[in-house]
Formats: structure tokens, sequence, C-alpha cells
């Protein structure tokens, strides 16, 4: 088998429905005065609904770029990325700029290391942006939903403070609300604890994992802290642009079966 | 409010620095356009409506003395409408309290109640005078220094004083109004000029159509025939000039100067909209994260664009509100400048629809326009670029792709090997000035739009002092067309030797010349006649005419029936060359005379010619005599020239002679050197605003610049540089770009000064003139550029070495 391509563990993900994300032989070639330099070599990989899928490897194995293929933020040199959403597969790299940002919009939610707030909006407003981009939402509305998305990640006391005034673990939280405005299907991730202290970056990994088992949303996070490993339903280990297998197979299954991911609480992210 | 308008009304005060520049320098064009075209358009108006208003004859006629009887035949004509008599003479007048003598063109007017045509407006005092009392226009008042209730001290050819009463001031926008060598005008009664010594009878004819008040032709036509009528009837026409009731005879002119001022308010606008795309490209870099973010959470293209559009509106929109209520009040407040300054009266203060509408549409489209290219390419960046800040780091580096290994450029290898050699020359530049140097050339599509505007601005501010002393050039040189240091003026020929003998026992003059002076008209092949000209006779080998010729040769002893005529004959028979043959009638009588050279004059100052006095002496019966004498002195500025007239004027009048006037040639010309002052003026002010918004533009690439170097700033804080060093670098850099504008602004300011004076000359003169340079405004330019260069750095500059070095290095 091609070193490349990973099978989804369970056969009904193959079933198309199943399916949300599929890629094909993604290649992505950077140019150079330096020289070419292949970022991705030939990525196969599927991903399912409601996984918690973690991207993992070192510092330029190509993992945010893999993301970017995903998420359409970058182009792919060849090869496909599909994405199946309200019935119909977007083959991502196929949509014009324009169709790709509104897409991207209504479908996925992105969380970035460096929060990605703008700075002038207050935390209200920043929720509001993407709702007022798609135009799925009446502007009353919006407001209430980036409301409830604050109280969701606790914090709608500063909801009319701008992002300068709240620390970096409570950025993210509202970088996450965000990310959820338009109710998207699937959030990708960009090493969202990177930049975090270890127990800020517990709370917020928490609150995915809640994301994913009440919301039923679809995560995909890259990632380059092995010790996160277990904590996702499944891993994707990424080497100088290709997939590897995982340093021990032991750790993907037993995070798969670990019972006390269960009992995380959305609210707060304390274990019960 | 949705959030991403929201962030569009956040962005325009984020940096209110920012958006004051951007808001001001739109403002500046918007107003200069606003002020001008406001001012066209009320002048246009006003000038000609107020020209109308004053009932202007069609046609006047100076001619030799004439009574009721002649008047009353005129106006039987069915051709006329009205005609009016008038007596014109001039005379030296003074105020009780002063010393020095005026020259006044005194109007003498049958009756100033049923007066209909050329009407006065009333200033002040009563607006008709009553039997040994004068009305002064305003430019004889503030000639003559008198209010009303003062008396004047006139006099008269023998010598003798009268006096008379000023009773009312009033304006006269038609008399003299397009000759800027014209004297100001005094008004009397026909029953005064017996006290002045004056016949009482009339020597010009004024007379309006009875229709087709503006068709040329047809006024020429009447004015042809009364010409003939009035010499059948055996007295001698001087001169007839027509004019059209609806059209002021400087329409044309202050029309084309308001056209030039109008290409400078367009430049202006041009100039502010470099400005503009340099600070939206800065603000469009720095908010390349921002349009990440939004495309991230699903913003597209449009919704990008849209935002920064209204973004750019809202500049335009405040730069609107500033400028066109100012704009409308410059308008009014010019068109009031010009309307005192020739004489006519505007309608009242109004808003000028189509100013108002030029400025909004220039307000919004000038931003928007110069705006449109950084806000495209800045939405329709793609998020990796935006997110990951590709751009910024591209425009800096050069460099195109991700990754990309970035290549020392051949401006760069020059800079070091410069460096290198100067050092082994044992010249070391400090490292903080080199900083600055290299600094100056590291954003160089920013520093091309600052240099494109400092430099326009500066070109254009040096041209006008070449423009102002190309045009005092050209006002010498036609003086000395027929001006001396003083001219003497007698009622009743002289012989020359008895002129000169007495006029060298004066102290100070240095010769003396005799002239004479005709009036003919051209006449065109079907004898009809065209134009009147003007024939001045100064000796063949006079010394004090130094003519602009354009072809043939000047005037020379022998020449008989042959003349040098001014170019404006050119707008006559374009054709015309030396050695063909002009149709004239002089005294009655039709001669052919030989063109033998053409030369540069003043084209709305008509047609002169000349011709060797020897030759007009003998066919006078004036052989070795004449009225008029032109005297050199051994100095001549103004004030000498002045003190010999009273003293040439004294000396004769002692020995009996009947002088009528001795005047300083200076006083003649200053008067036309102040009316041209005022338009080197306006452009001054124009240049100066050209000049405002390149400082301004400097200022905002200053503070750009300081901006995107704030982390550069903080490692040459952190390795020890101190505020003032900090201060220099940044200083130093605007100096550098300043000086650089400058050389550059030398070299274009020379197709300026030649663009420039040749539209103004063409526009003043109706002629194109020589251009004369003068080191001033290189000088006056060369430190104001500096003075601005450092006032624009010192704001930048100041921020920059106030900022921290925690606040610099967490900066990002």
């Amino acid at each position: 088998m091609d070193a490349n391509v990973v099978m989804v563990e369970s056969q009904d993900a193959l079933l198309a429905p199943q399916v949300l994300i599929e890629l094909h032989e993604v290649v992505k070639v950077y140019h150079s005065e330096a020289g070419d330099f292949s970022a991705l070599k030939g990525i196969t990989a599927m991903v399912s609904r409601g996984e918690f899928l973690g991207i993992v490897g070192k510092s330029g194995a190509g993992k945010s770029t893999l993301l970017n293929m995903i998420s359409g933020v970058d182009r792919l040199t060849s090869g496909e990325v599909r994405v199946r959403t309200e019935g119909e597969q977007i083959s991502v790299h196929h949509l014009s700029e324009d169709d790709l940002a509104l897409w991207r919009g209504r479908t996925i939610g992105v969380v970035h290391q460096s929060f990605q707030l703008l700075p002038m909006l207050t935390l209200v407003e920043n929720i509001m942006l993407p709702m007022d981009l798609s135009g799925r939402y009446q502007a009353r509305a919006s407001r209430a939903r980036a409301l409830e998305l604050l109280q969701m990640v606790e914090l709608e006391e500063h909801a009319n403070k701008p992002p300068a005034f709240i620390s970096g673990g409570q950025q993210q939280r509202v970088a996450i609300a965000r990310a959820l405005a338009n109710d998207p299907l699937l959030i990708i991730a960009d090493e969202p604890t990177g930049s975090l202290d270890s127990v800020t970056a517990d709370h917020i990994f928490e609150l995915f994992q809640q994301l994913v088992e009440k919301q039923g949303k679809t995560i995909v996070m890259v990632t380059h802290d092995n010790s996160l490993v277990p904590r996702f339903t499944r891993t994707l280990h990424l080497a100088d642009g290709s997939l590897v297998a995982p340093p021990t197979s032991e750790h993907a299954v037993g995070a798969a079966a670990d019972p006390t991911r269960r009992r995380f609480s959305l609210f707060g992210g304390k274990r019960q | 409010m949705r959030p991403r308008w929201r962030k569009v009304f956040l962005d325009l005060f984020e940096h209110k620095g920012r958006t004051l520049l951007v808001v001001l320098s739109i403002a500046i064009g918007v107003f200069s356009i606003g002020v001008i075209s406001g001012a066209y358009v009320i002048i246009s108006n006003d000038m000609s409506a107020s020209y109308a208003a004053n009932q202007p004859a069609n046609v006047e006629i100076r001619m030799s003395d004439f009574d009721d009887d002649l008047l009353a035949a005129i106006r039987n004509l069915h051709e006329v409408g009205d005609a009016e008599g008038r007596r014109v003479f001039n005379m030296r007048v003074r105020s009780t309290q002063e010393d020095q003598w005026v020259t006044l063109d005194i109007v003498a007017v049958d009756d100033f109640a049923t007066n209909v045509l050329n009407l006065l407006t009333p200033v002040a005092g009563v607006s008709a005078p009553g039997r040994n009392e004068i009305l002064l226009e305003q430019e004889a008042v503030e000639a003559l220094r008198v209010q009303v209730g003062d008396e004047l001290v006139f006099q008269l050819p023998g010598g003798s004083l009268k006096t008379l009463t000023v009773v009312g001031i009033v304006q006269d926008s038609l008399t003299g109004v397009d000759d800027f060598l014209a004297p100001p005008c005094g008004y009397i009664t026909l029953s005064t000029l017996p006290r002045l010594g004056q016949a009482q009878t009339f020597n010009r004819i004024y007379a309006s159509m009875a229709e087709g008040q503006d068709d040329v032709l047809h006024i020429r036509t009447v004015a042809d025939d009364l010409r003939e009528r009035i010499e059948r009837s055996g007295y001698m026409v001087v001169r007839t000039s027509i004019s059209l009731t609806h059209e002021h005879p400087l329409a044309s002119t202050v029309n084309a100067i308001l056209g030039i001022l109008l290409a400078l308010g367009v430049l202006i606008v041009f100039l502010s909209s470099s400005l503009i795309a340099n600070t939206l490209n800065a603000l469009l870099n720095q908010h390349l994260r921002h349009i990440g973010v939004m495309k991230l959470v699903g913003g597209r293209n449009r919704q990008v664009f849209v935002m920064y559009l209204v973004l750019i509106m809202a500049f335009g929109v405040l730069s609107l509100l500033l400028a066109v209520p100012l704009g409308g009040q410059g308008a009014y407040a010019l068109s009031a400048y010009i309307a005192e300054q020739l004489g006519f009266t505007l309608q009242g203060y109004r808003i000028v629809p189509l100013a108002f509408a030029v400025q909004i549409a220039i307000g919004l489209l000038v931003p928007l326009v110069s705006g449109l290219v950084p806000v495209v390419s800045g939405s329709r960046v793609t998020v990796l670029k935006a997110i990951s800040g590709d751009l910024a780091r591209e425009a800096e580096a050069g460099s195109g792709s991700r990754g990309r290994v970035k290549r020392e450029t051949g401006w760069e290898r020059f800079q070091t090997r410069v460096t290198a050699a100067l050092a082994r020359r044992g010249i070391q530049i400090p490292r903080p000035l080199l900083i600055s140097l290299r600094n100056t050339f590291r954003r160089r599509g920013r520093l091309v739009l600052t240099l494109f505007t400092l430099t326009m601005g500066g070109a254009i501010f040096i041209a006008v002092f070449n423009v102002q002393i190309t045009l005092d050039d050209y006002i010498s040189a036609i003086g000395r067309y027929f001006l001396a240091d003083v001219s003497l003026d007698f009622d009743r020929p002289y012989r020359l030797s008895e002129v000169e003998q007495l006029a060298t026992q004066v102290e100070g003059v240095v010769d003396v010349e005799g002239w004479l002076f005709l009036s003919a008209d051209v006449l065109d092949p079907d004898g009809m006649v065209v134009e009147n000209i003007d024939i001045l006779a100064p000796p063949a080998d006079s010394v004090l005419v130094s003519p602009i010729l354009v072809a043939g040769r000047w005037i020379q002893p022998g020449d008989e029936r042959r003349l040098a005529i001014s170019e404006a004959i050119l707008a006559i028979f374009p054709d015309l060359q030396p050695g063909d043959l002009l149709r004239l009638k002089i005294n009655g009588h039709e001669e052919d005379w030989e063109v033998v050279g053409i030369f540069k004059f003043v084209g709305r100052e008509g047609i002169l010619a000349y011709v060797p006095y020897e030759y007009i002496a003998a066919v006078s019966n004036l052989s070795n005599r004449s009225y008029s004498f032109r005297i050199v002195t051994t100095q001549h500025e103004r004030a000498y020239q002045v003190m010999m007239g009273e003293r040439l004027d004294s000396c004769f009048r002692q020995n009996g002679f009947h002088v009528r006037q001795a005047q300083a040639g200076l006083a003649t010309l200053d008067k036309a050197s102040e009316s041209l002052d005022i338009l080197v003026t306006f452009l001054l002010i124009m240049a100066l605003l050209t000049a405002s918004v390149g400082s301004m533009g400097l200022t905002g690439t200053m503070s750009m610049n300081v901006l995107e170097r704030t982390r550069e700033i903080g490692v040459m804080r952190a390795i020890g540089a101190d505020d003032r060093a900090i201060m220099r670098t940044v200083i130093a850099e605007g100096m550098v770009i300043g000086m650089i504008s400058w050389v550059l602004g030398v070299i274009l300011s020379l197709p300026f000064s030649l663009l420039l004076s040749s539209i103004v000359s063409l526009a003043v003169f109706e002629t194109p003139i020589a251009l004369v340079f003068t080191p001033t405004g290189y000088f006056i330019w060369l430190g104001l550029v500096l003075v601005l260069s450092a006032v624009a750095s010192i704001v930048p500059a100041r921020n920059a070495a106030r900022l921290t070095i925690r606040e610099v290095l967490a900066y990002e």
C-alpha cells in the first residue's frame, strides 16, 4: 500500500454520506529561486463526520499546508480535495477565490494559533462578522447568536470589549465562538493551543472535544504536540510532506477508547 | 451597525493624523477648484452684466471739437440708439495736502442727470457734481489720497493753478477698462470747463446702436458710416473704437487667467491623488491581516472591495464638508477682489451650482480613482498572503514568492560600493545617516509618488518667480517703446533746439529727443476702415527705443512712407510680411505705406507703428519742432524720474513754455506691473497650495515609513540609540527626499516656466514673450523645501523617538 494513503478505521466511513473530506493525491510544491520545495507529496486521506482528527508532525512537516489545502486558503499543485456539505460534494480547488470565501464562511470555522481577531471590533462584533459577511443571519439575530456563543465560551460579560482587553486564552475562546458563528459542519484549527499556557491550552482542547461530542462537529486540528495524540479520535502523522505511520499505534487506539473523554464539560472545561 | 461597517467607521478614526492628511490633501484640491470654478462662473456672469448695466457705448469716436448740432445730427440717424458728447482731456492734479502731481483724465459730461451711456456707479458723496466740483473714480481717489470734501489743485497749461472740490466718488467700469496704461479719471460738468481753461465743446462721441448691440460687424459698419459723415462735415476723426454691450473687453483675459489658475487647481487635485494613493497603499498594507481574517471567515473580494471603497468615499465626504463651504466663500472673495480691481459690481453672494457639483464630483471621484488600484489589489489578495503578511514582506524585499531568497539589487550594490569607496578615502559616513540614506530608497514606489508631488510643487513655485520676472521684463521692454525717464508734453510745438538747450541746463539730463504722434486708419482692399493705429515718430536713430523685432528691420533715417508695425496687425492681415504695402488713411488722405518690420507689443493696446520723426515732421510742417519730448536722465529709478519730472516741469514753466505734463516713465509702468503683480500673487498662492500638498505627502510618507519600521527603531533603541539619534535618522531621511525633489524641481521648472509664461503672456499681452530666469525662486524654494521636509519629518520623528523598546518589539 502507498505510504501516503491512510485508510479510515471504520468501513462505515467509506459510505459516501459519512465521508466529509476526501484528499486525493494532494501535492503542493513551492517554487523559489533557491529551488522547488515539496511541502506535500501526494497525500490521500478521508475524514468522516464527527471525527476529531489530529494532524501531528514536527515543524515544517506540512501540517499547516495540508490544513490550508482543506480550507482552500492555499492552492494545491496537483490532486484534489473534496468536501461533502449539504448533500453535495464540493471540489474545493475548482472554486474561484470568491466562491471559496463564501463556501468557507458557511461551511468551515477556522481557528488560528494567533487568534486573528480584528482589534478594532468588540468581541461580539468579531463573532458577528462571519454572519454579516455570509448574509446568513439578520443583524439582530446575528447579535443574539453571537451573544449566545459568547455565553457558551463563558465570556458574555466581556462582549463589548475589544480583544486587547482580554487574555490570550479568552481571545482563543472568542476565536472558537467566531468559528461556530455560521454553525459550520467542520472546524479546522491550526495550532490553536500553541501560544497558550498548558492550563489554558487544556481548557481550549476540552472545548473542542465538547464541540465534537455535544454538537457533532467535525474538527481537524494541527498540532506539533505529540502528547495530545491520545485525545483525538484519530490522528494523521506527517513528516516531510508525507503521511507516516504513528510512532506507536497503541496511542491512537488508546485515545479513541479513552473513557474520560466523555466526562469533559463544555462549560468551564473541567472534568466532572 | 453591522460589524463590517463598524470596522470601516473605526478605520477612519484609527489613525487620526493619517485621516487628517488625506482629508486635507483632498480638501485643498477641492477648495482650489471650488474657488476658481466658482469665481469663473460669478465673474463671467457679473462682469458682463455689470458692464451691460452701465450702458456701454458701442462706438467711441475721438475727434476734433464739436458742438450740439453735430450731436443732434448723429442722434437722428436711425442706426443710432443714443448718442452723447463729452470732452476728455488730461491735466496735472494734486491734493492740497500733497506735493505729488498726478495726471488725471478729466471727463466733462453735459448733464449727469440725463446721461444714458457709459454710466457711473456712485460709491460715496453725490452722483452729479455742480459747477467747479468734481467726482473722482475710485482709482483716482487712491492715487491722489483725497476724500469727499477735499480740494484738488489743477495745473493749467499756462502754469496757473485752479481748485475744484471733490464731491463724490464713483466707479467707472467702462472708461479705459482695457487699457492698463490709462490714467485715473475725474468727472466734471461742461460748466466747469472754462475754469480749467478748456473750451465748452465736446471732443468725443459715445453712441449706442439702435439694434445689433452685440453684433461686431454691424457696429463696425455703423462706426465707419459715422466716421465718414463726421469727416464729411469737416471734423477730424482721431480714433474710432467699438465695444459690444454684453461682453466686457477684459472678459477673455480674465477667463484665460482663471483658466491658468484652474489648471493649477487641477494639478493640485492630481497631486493630492498621489498622496491618497500612497496613503491607501500603506493603509491596505497595514490592513492586510484584517483582509485575510475577513476572507478567512467568509469575506468575498467584492465585500472587502466595497468596505474599502466606502472608506475612501468617507475621506472624500469629510474633505467635502471642509472644502465646499470654504470654496464657496473663497470663490466670492476672489470674485470680489477681481471686481474691485477691474471696477465692476458683483450681483451678490450666491452658491454656484456648477462649482458645487464640480467640487462634489472631484471630492468623491479623485480619491476613488486614486484609491482604486490599491483597493482592488488589496481586496484581491489571497487569504494566505494576507494572513502571513507576505505582501508586506514582498514589497519590502522586492520579491514575489514564498520562500524566495532575497537577492542584492543593483541599487543596493551601488550603495555598498559607494560607501566602501568613500571609506577607503577616509570619508566615513555616520551610520545613522547611512541608515537614513538607505531608508530613503527602500520603498521606491512610495518615494516616487512623494517626490512627484514635491517636485511638481517646487517646479511650479520656481516657475511662478520666473514668470513674474519675465512679465516685468516685458513690461519694461514695452515701456521702452514710448517712454523715457521723463516724458515732457507741451500744448503747442516748440523747436527741438530750444527745448534741448533748456533741458540740458537741468542737472541730470543726458539726452533729449523730440517725438511726434499721429493716428491713422488701416484700410482693407475694399477701402473699409478695419482698425486704428497709433503712429509714433521718434528720431530714426533714437537711443530710447529697443524694439523686439519679429520680422524685418527697424526704421532707418531716410525711410519715407515706411513703417515698422506691431504684430497685432497680423490679426487683420495674417500673411503680412516686411516689404508688403499697407493702405493707411492719415488726416483724410489714403496712402500706401511699406512695412519694413514687425515687432512685439501688447495686443490689447491696439496697433502701434513707428516711422521716422524726420519724415513725419517734414510732411506735417513741423520740421525741427515737436509737442512731445523724451528725456533721458543720469539715473533711472522711479523716485529720481519723479524728481526730474518736477524739476523739468518748473524749469520750463518758469521759462514761459506751455507745459501740459512732465511724467516719470516708471510711474506709468509701475501701474501696469502692479496689475500683473495681482496675477503673480494668485499664481504664487496656487504654487504654495501645491507645495503644501507636497509637504503633506512627505509627512504622510515619513509617518508610514516610521510606522513600518517600528521594529527596526526598537532594535536601534535596544543597541543604544537615544531619542536624538532616532529623530536625526528620520529627519535626515525627510531632508534627503526634500533635496532630491529640489534638484528634480529645478530641472522640471524649465518646461513649466516656458509653458506658464507662454500661457500668461498670450492671455495678458496677446503675444508670446521671451522667458527670463531669476535665481530668487530657486533659492526660496530650496529654503522652503528644506524647512517643509524638516517640519514634515518632525512629528513622525517624535513619534518614533517616543516608542519604548517594549512597545516596538511587541509590534505586530
